[in-house]
């Protein structure tokens, strides 16, 4: 079958629009496919049910993160005086204390934006991989500690699956490096055969 | 003789960079940053920048001390990001001579490390961004928390605070209409692509930006090995549809794009946008060898007839009709020495 525009090239695709209420149905080639898609900008038939799906979450999402802001937007930075209510307007933190500031909201965020917690890279200084989920470990096993002497058993027992967890994933990440050996590229200076771009 | 090295998979990859954003624990970030402090900021960062092995190679350059021109140029040579300009009255930049390495200073955080090289180079790209975080690391602390990171202005940065990305010649797979299953497929790798000239879904010059979305929970050589990955199996489909189409009609092909190179040679009046197709014709027909023109000799000409570098280059304030005018004379002029036919 040819394509129904161009009529050139063998159609490939099967293109449904909907004008008006009218059905509109083609046979295309990806060139003309292409240009078809191009005229109707941001929208990807091929995954209609993705993109509803996506608009829905973000729905039930925005109507959450209203209701949790709204708590929060009183919480204050000691240090520059940044209040969350105005870190929600601007998108940028103050200075580095707002982040224990507005700690319970900011963990919420962080873990919305890179379905993450726990930072697995390096340390200033350059050290490498582990080292600040070891040092992480260190201190929720000195916070546990405190927590079974203050008979506090229900936090205990949370901190510790958040040590179990973070102590599989420093297994998993050591175990890794011995597999497959950082390539450490040979630290040259830049004047070593830089081509200029 | 032109003479110039070819980078690793560059009749795909443009170029490969690394941007790693840093903040002083002691000063206010980007919001609350007063003049005072953004002064520290470029004090402290330019001293200890100098003092490294290779320090005496930076030029300290601050945006309220260039011409218009002179800043648009930076951009267009991705030496500096668009968004530093919106702080031109206390942001500036540290070039290194090969203009490989760059450390931007009061962006949205106090120091951005910037790595860039031509093709597909992260690993080193990373390595060279990575050596200036470590030697500034050891002299002044960095804002930094054990669960979290590098805390950056921008929680969107948090963690690594590291921003990798190619840029990536794709006109047989945009003009396949393949450019939506590489999007979906590159999201479920939590990587995004978009197109790095023009706006919404036109990619100007069939040209992308591919590059990591979160920063944290994954290690930076992890990030760069999903990035290369990622990339290579781009890079291996975009030739494949090349060839495809130099199967399907080679002469068809040949005809189409060096129809481009004929109007380069004779345009008396060449605009930004249509400069644009007609170089990505060009560096298509010249990575297929139908055109005998050197990849990385285009792509800095495609950067220096950018409107600022032009600008730049003609010493005064152009109006866009003489932008057209000395854009074709330039082509005209540099792509006569650089393609032999």
């Amino acid at each position: 079958m040819m394509c129904e525009d161009c009529g050139i090239r063998p159609a490939k695709f099967h293109l449904m629009t909907i004008i008006n209420g009218d059905r509109v149905e083609r046979n295309l080639c990806p060139t003309c496919m292409a240009r078809h898609q191009k005229q109707i900008p941001g929208i990807d038939f091929s995954n209609l049910a993705g993109i509803l799906n996506s608009i829905l979450e973000n729905k039930s999402d925005a109507r959450e993160q209203v209701r949790s802001d709204a708590e929060y937007e009183g919480l204050v930075c000691e240090q520059c005086g940044m209040t969350y209510a105005e870190f929600q307007k601007c998108g940028m933190l103050g200075c580095a204390a707002c982040y224990q500031a507005f700690k319970t909201p900011m963990s919420a965020l962080l873990q919305r934006v890179h379905g993450n917690t726990q930072h697995a890279g390096r340390v200033p200084g350059g050290a490498h991989n582990g080292t600040s989920i070891r040092m992480n470990i260190d201190r929720l096993r000195q916070k546990l500690q405190k927590a079974i002497d203050d008979e506090e058993y229900e936090q205990a027992a949370k901190l510790r699956d958040t040590i179990r967890a973070l102590t599989a994933q420093l297994e998993r990440r050591e175990s890794d490096i011995k597999v497959r050996p950082q390539e450490r590229i040979a630290s040259e200076d830049e004047r070593g055969g830089e081509a200029d771009v | 003789m032109y003479e110039y090295v070819l980078a690793p998979d560059q009749d795909v990859v443009i170029s490969s960079r690394v941007r790693l954003s840093r903040n002083y624990e002691d000063l206010p970030f980007s919001p609350k940053l007063t003049r005072e402090y953004a002064e520290e900021v470029i004090e402290r960062t330019a001293d200890a920048v100098f003092k490294t092995a290779n320090g005496a190679a930076f030029t300290l350059l601050r945006m309220e001390e260039l011409e218009e021109d002179a800043r648009s140029r930076l951009v267009e040579h991705h030496l500096i990001s668009y968004d530093l300009l919106k702080y031109v009255n206390r942001s500036a930049a540290m070039v290194s001579s090969a203009g490989t390495v760059t450390v931007m200073l009061n962006e949205e955080d106090h120091v951005r490390f910037q790595g860039l090289l031509p093709g597909l180079q992260l690993e080193r790209s990373a390595e060279m961004a990575l050596k200036l975080d470590e030697a500034l690391g050891q002299r002044y602390p960095f804002a930094f928390d054990h669960q979290w990171g590098f805390l950056t202005a921008c929680p969107a940065n948090t963690g690594t605070g590291m921003r990798a990305s190619v840029i990536l010649h794709l006109p047989a797979l945009s003009t396949g209409g393949q450019m939506g299953a590489v999007m979906q497929t590159v999201a479920k790798l939590g990587l995004t692509i978009r197109g790095l000239y023009g706006e919404g879904s036109e990619a100007q010059g069939h040209l992308y930006q591919l590059s990591n979305q979160a920063t944290l929970g994954r290690s930076e050589e992890d990030v760069i090995r999903a990035l290369s990955a990622a990339t290579s199996q781009i890079v291996e489909h975009e030739r494949g549809m090349r060839e495809a189409a130099e199967k399907k009609d080679m002469l068809q092909l040949q005809d189409r794009l060096m129809r481009s190179w004929g109007e380069l040679m004779y345009a008396r009046l060449m605009s930004a946008k249509e400069f644009m197709n007609r170089y990505s014709d060009i560096r298509y027909a010249a990575a297929m060898g139908y055109l005998h023109a050197p990849l990385p000799g285009l792509d800095t000409l495609m950067m220096d007839v950018q409107p600022g570098s032009l600008g730049v280059r003609a010493g005064k304030l152009i109006s866009p009709r003489e932008g057209e005018i000395l854009r074709a004379k330039i082509l005209r002029e540099e792509l006569q020495d650089l393609v032999a036919e």
